[in-house]
């Protein structure tokens, strides 16, 4: 069935919306996304994205005005006619290029564009340039009103309505998503969501590229490259960080692993993984080290309550940091399960914001990678991060007998304004006497 | 105290009666004040409560009458000085504006004025250009005048009581058209003190300036406005001399948008002073030209077509808001 | 005559008025007057040399008015006064040093440095205040008058003004009120024959203005105007029919201006001719009541030189005391233009 292409209401008073340039010709198979047209407003010019898939067939020509709400053409399935006319409803006489006789497109005196001086005032606050305005007062004097829409209309962004559709479910603010064109598209929303935040990163500082060097390649640091670059300086600008490195044995852990392997296997039953495990002990240490579950708040530090995990997955391009809320109170088998479903709707990017919102610490692990020892970035609004390091052989005189044994490094980042050196130490000895008794890690609550 | 609908006069007289009850050097005279209770009514009942001492006729000598105003309050008294039509001050001007006005500045302080003069101005009765004037802007052109200009029946008592306890030459201007309008008014004594505007309706869109009779007009028209959406705050100065430019200039700062009525001519109106105040004081405020509703440059005619077409009405207010706050 | 004056018009003052005038008498009324001459004519110098800013509407020459008048009021009666109201102020007991220094402009003047020459004002000495409209000071002294007999304080009031002045409406509608209401009021008319520069007879068709007062019911007076004694005469009968509520009195003195209607500059011919001057003068009423005195034998004339000698002392102190007062500060330009 055909899916109408309207032309959207961008601003509180738009009252209509001319068609400046089709930027698709009919027939062309178009995409969700795909730039439709160039649209001119009283206040602004957009693009118009298409909302759904199909075959172009446009019902107007460029220069066309129309109220929002018109039918400016039509998505069709393969093979699908368009409906006949444009739907009446709503729209207007195509504009003629002047209006003899009528009330509107009122022109300046000599050229000399009317702004009363309240508006003036207005646009210098809330810097606006108001050359840029069309006047609705009287003789098409810019009068505060017009300023003040258009602040609204640039404060509330100029989406596509699956846009901010998706923004609402996703439980975002549409105006914050950032966006290079002034038009937030799905897209946008999408790289929003996935980048845990919203914010936008500072410029760098150097601003040129240095001489002798071209780039091959440029990427945007905008979406979650942009939010993981904002949350990073911030992090980094706004904390005293340092780390602490701490070997852990984990033999008891490798063993516990080894025999639950064992009899889970013909159940097919998950057995967690060596971090799962870390991450419970994790949680528990933090229940006696409560001034690392922890927010600085102005001068007042503030120990939380609920021991929300973050988790750190890596994904294409980033990083994301999906939560496990009241982490310390699940059994091990159910922090193992919501760790693996975590992660995978980062991947699948299905994620919900809820999900990247409300840790109060963070595990990070690069075992895997071959790191031992690193320095965890604290995310904002905590004061602690655990990196966990890679497992790997040692070994311990064990009286006159050379032991062989498993260890990892454990990387506690810590905000030093909350934590001293010392506590950092003993949470790290808490956790490394809970690895050594992992039984006591299975259960819940 | 109770509070009870009153006409605009009966209002005005029942002030006159409380305060010549109150104060004894108040005493009042006037062509037909005393035996004939003004021709408007406005002193019924005076000279039977107070006696031809304090309520006395005078010879049609308005230059004498305000002498004696000037002279009696010089030396302690709190006349009340009538006028009757508001045209007839011309007469009586210099002892106005050369004597009383300026007793207290250029006798360096040494003497206060505390005289009232009443008198009924206004248009719309088919009285014509003697007898129809708003001539206040000639008045509150002069240092040491005050001018109040009632537009309720509230306003009547409170301001003819509060002009008679002013130590200053008030002139109290009735309207002779709003005589008979009703209001809610206080039983018991009070003073409405000269310089306080009356926000007479709160709104957001524009403010109305008006004076006098013009209030009654400007309510209506704020009224009808609003049915439209338009969101109209009605200022009356209540007295304009002094004039409360802070309380207009706040409201402009909000609205943005200021229509100024009065049915006196508009060239060089109280509009034109509160215009000027207006842009000095709220320039960058402005989302339009601060505006007048006012009578054309020509004496108040006779014939009943032209006199409605001189006076401003609440359809010309609303449709001059309307012009304001216009957008295309 | 009778004391009463009948509601007509009588020529001169009371028969046998100047019997039983005491050397007191003498002296006060010569004082007055010397008083005023020696004043107008130091201020009448200063402003010419421009040490002094304004104007001078000089009184020298009518000062009998003025002296016989002010010797039948209290403190207590209430006088308004005109452009040409030095010599009203002074006679009234008015104080020479704040006169100056309003007449400098300082701030110790009477006025504080607001009115000058013509607005002189002393509250305490029942000077209600001088008034440079022609005219305008007729109505509010009958508002002097009507708060008098308000009060029934036993009070009068009296209006000082020219010839010129009564054919102003102020004067007729002021008058016809006061009668009617029987107001404690004298009209004092100073005829010195010209309204500014205009002589009398190119003003009104009339030789007498006391005959105005046959138009209101009221008497009229017609007396010599360079005789303190006769002035003080009719005054004072005209004091006495107000205190005795019988209304106003309206009393033509026929006077003389020496000076111009401004300044102390000779005169402008040919408005006026210099010989009539030189024959007013010879009825100048500060010689003639010296005369009267010391023929008389009740003063000597070492008393009469006594007090233009101690009047040239003062009038020195005042002009001292003027000059050294501090000026007005412009900030407070606002002040008193409202009771607040």
């Amino acid at each position: 069935m055909a899916i109408e292409v309207l032309l959207p209401k961008l601003g509180l008073t738009m009252e209509e919306g001319t068609v400046d340039e089709w930027l698709v010709n009919d027939g062309d198979v178009i995409s969700v996304g795909t730039p439709l047209l160039r649209l001119a407003t009283d206040k602004i010019d957009v693009d118009v994205e298409a909302e759904s898939e199909g075959i172009i067939a446009r019902a107007v020509p460029n220069g066309t005005t129309l109220a929002p709400g018109s039918v400016l053409g039509w998505l069709l399935a393969p093979g699908e006619v368009a409906p006949g006319e444009v739907a009446p409803g709503g729209a207007t006489a195509p504009a003629a290029p002047s209006a003899p006789g009528g009330e509107t497109a009122p022109v300046a005196l000599s050229g000399r564009q009317r702004v009363s001086p309240n508006a003036r005032r207005v646009a210098s606050e809330l810097g606006i340039d108001v050359a840029s305005l069309r006047g609705s007062g009287p003789g098409g004097r810019v009068v505060s009103e017009d300023v003040e829409e258009s602040a609204r209309v640039q404060a509330t962004k100029v989406t596509s309505p699956l846009a901010r559709r998706d923004a609402i479910q996703a439980g975002i603010d549409v105006n914050e998503v950032p966006t290079d064109t002034g038009y937030v598209t799905r897209k946008d929303v999408r790289e929003a969501i996935s980048g845990h935040g919203v914010a936008t990163p500072a410029p760098s500082s150097l601003a040129i590229i240095p001489p002798g060097q071209e780039s091959s390649s440029i990427i945007p640091m905008k979406g979650m490259r942009g939010t993981i670059a904002a949350r990073m300086v911030q992090s980094l600008t706004e904390m005293a960080q340092l780390t602490h490195g701490f070997e852990v044995c984990m033999d008891a852990v490798v063993e516990l692993r080894g025999t639950l392997k064992e009899q889970y296997h013909d159940f097919g039953l998950q057995v967690p993984s060596l971090n799962d495990f870390v991450v419970r002990a994790t949680a528990l240490a933090l229940r006696k080290h409560p001034i690392l579950n922890a927010t600085i708040t102005g001068r007042e530090i503030h120990l939380l309550r609920r021991i929300h995990m973050g988790m750190a997955v890596a994904v294409p391009g980033g990083l994301m940091v999906p939560v496990i809320r009241d982490a310390d109170t699940l059994s091990i088998f159910d922090l193992a399960r919501a760790t693996r479903e975590l992660a995978e709707s980062c991947r699948a990017g299905s994620i919900s914001l809820d999900a990247l919102e409300g840790g109060s610490f963070a595990v990070t692990s690069l075992g895997t990678y071959g790191v031992d020892f690193f320095t965890p970035v604290i995310n904002p609004g905590n004061v602690g991060i655990l990196g966990v390091g890679r497992l790997r052989d040692s070994g311990r005189w064990d009286e006159e007998r050379f032991v062989k044994t498993q260890v990892l490094t454990l990387s506690l980042t810590f905000d030093h304004r909350a934590v001293d050196g010392a506590p950092a130490a003993e949470f790290l000895q808490t956790i490394a006497e809970l690895l050594a008794r992992p039984l006591v890690l299975l259960p819940g609550a | 105290m109770n509070t009870r609908e009153l006409t605009y006069v009966k209002a005005f007289n029942e002030g006159m009666h409380q305060i010549m009850a109150e104060d004894p050097d108040v005493f009042l005279i006037g062509e037909d004040v005393a035996g004939y209770g003004g021709v408007f009514h406005m002193f019924d009942g005076l000279l039977t409560a107070y006696g031809d001492r304090r309520v006395k006729d005078t010879p049609i000598a308005e230059q004498a009458i305000i002498g004696v105003g000037v002279g009696a309050a010089a030396r302690g008294l709190r006349p009340v000085c009538d006028l009757m039509f508001m045209d007839f001050i011309g007469v009586a001007m210099d002892q106005i504006f050369n004597q009383a006005a300026k007793m207290k500045y250029m006798f360096g302080g040494a003497v206060s004025v505390p005289l009232t003069i009443t008198t009924a101005g206004g248009a719309g009765m088919s009285a014509a250009a003697q007898h129809s004037q708003s001539l206040e802007a000639w008045l509150a052109h002069i240092p040491g005048l005050k001018v109040a200009m009632p537009a309720s029946p509230y306003d009547a008592k409170g301001l003819i009581v509060g002009a008679i306890r002013d130590d200053n030459p008030v002139i109290v201007v009735l309207n002779k058209k709003m005589l008979g309008v009703k209001g809610p008014v206080p039983e018991e004594l009070y003073a409405i003190p000269l310089g306080v505007a009356n926000v007479v309706q709160e709104g957001d869109d524009v403010t109305i300036v008006a004076i006098g009779r013009m209030v009654l007009e400007a309510t209506k028209a704020a009224q009808a406005l609003g049915e439209e959406g338009i969101s109209a705050e009605v200022i009356d100065p209540r007295t304009v001399q002094p004039l409360d430019i802070d309380t207009i200039v706040t409201s402009a700062k909000k609205t943005n948008r200021v229509l100024i009525v009065h049915e006196a001519v508009q060239f060089g109106g109280i509009g034109a002073e509160i215009s000027s105040q207006v842009q000095e004081s709220a320039f960058d405020y402005l989302d339009a030209p601060v505006t007048r509703l006012a009578a054309p440059f020509a004496p108040v005619p006779y014939a009943p077509i032209l006199e409605n077409a001189y006076i401003p009405d609440a359809a010309r207010i609303a449709a001059a808001a309307r012009q304001l706050v216009e957008r295309s | 005559m009778t004391e009463t004056l009948a509601p007509n018009v009588t020529y001169g003052p009371p028969e046998g008025y100047a019997a039983g005038v005491t050397r007191e008498l003498v002296l006060d009324l010569h004082r007055r007057m010397v008083r005023i001459r020696m004043f107008e004519e130091s201020a009448g110098k200063l402003v010419e040399s421009g040490d002094m800013p304004g104007f001078l509407h000089l009184y020298v020459g009518q000062e009998a008015v003025a002296a016989g008048v002010m010797s039948v009021l209290d403190d207590v009666d209430q006088i308004t006064s005109t452009h040409r109201g030095h010599g009203h102020a002074i006679a009234k007991g008015a104080e020479f040093r704040p006169m100056f220094a309003e007449l400098y402009g300082k701030t110790t003047g009477y006025c504080k440095g607001r009115g000058g020459s013509m607005h002189i004002v002393d509250m305490n000495r029942g000077m209600l205040g001088a008034n440079a409209i022609v005219g305008g000071g007729i109505p509010i002294a009958i508002g002097a008058a009507f708060a008098a007999q308000y009060r029934g304080d036993g009070s009068v009031a009296a209006s000082f003004f020219g010839d010129g002045a009564t054919n102003i409406g102020a004067f007729h509608e002021s008058v016809n009120m006061a009668a009617v209401w029987d107001l404690p009021v004298l009209f004092i008319c100073e005829n010195n024959g010209y309204a500014e520069f205009t002589a009398q007879g190119n003003h009104m068709r009339l030789d007498d203005i006391a005959e105005r007062a046959n138009s209101y019911g009221i008497p009229g007076v017609v007396v010599d105007g360079m005789d303190a004694l006769a002035v003080r005469a009719v005054a004072k009968v005209a004091v006495d029919r107000a205190k005795r509520g019988e209304g106003p009195t309206l009393i033509e003195a026929k006077t003389y201006r020496y000076f111009d209607h401004q300044g102390i500059k000779g005169m402008r011919i040919p408005y006026r001719d210099p010989a009539e001057v030189e024959a007013w003068k010879e009825r100048d009423a500060i010689r003639l009541l010296e005369v009267i005195g010391t023929e008389r034998g009740l003063v000597r004339p070492e008393d009469f030189a006594a007090t233009w000698a101690q009047t040239e002392t003062d009038i020195a102190d005042a002009i001292e005391f003027a000059r050294s007062s501090p000026d007005p500060d412009p900030a407070d330009i606002l002040d008193d233009v409202y009771t607040v």
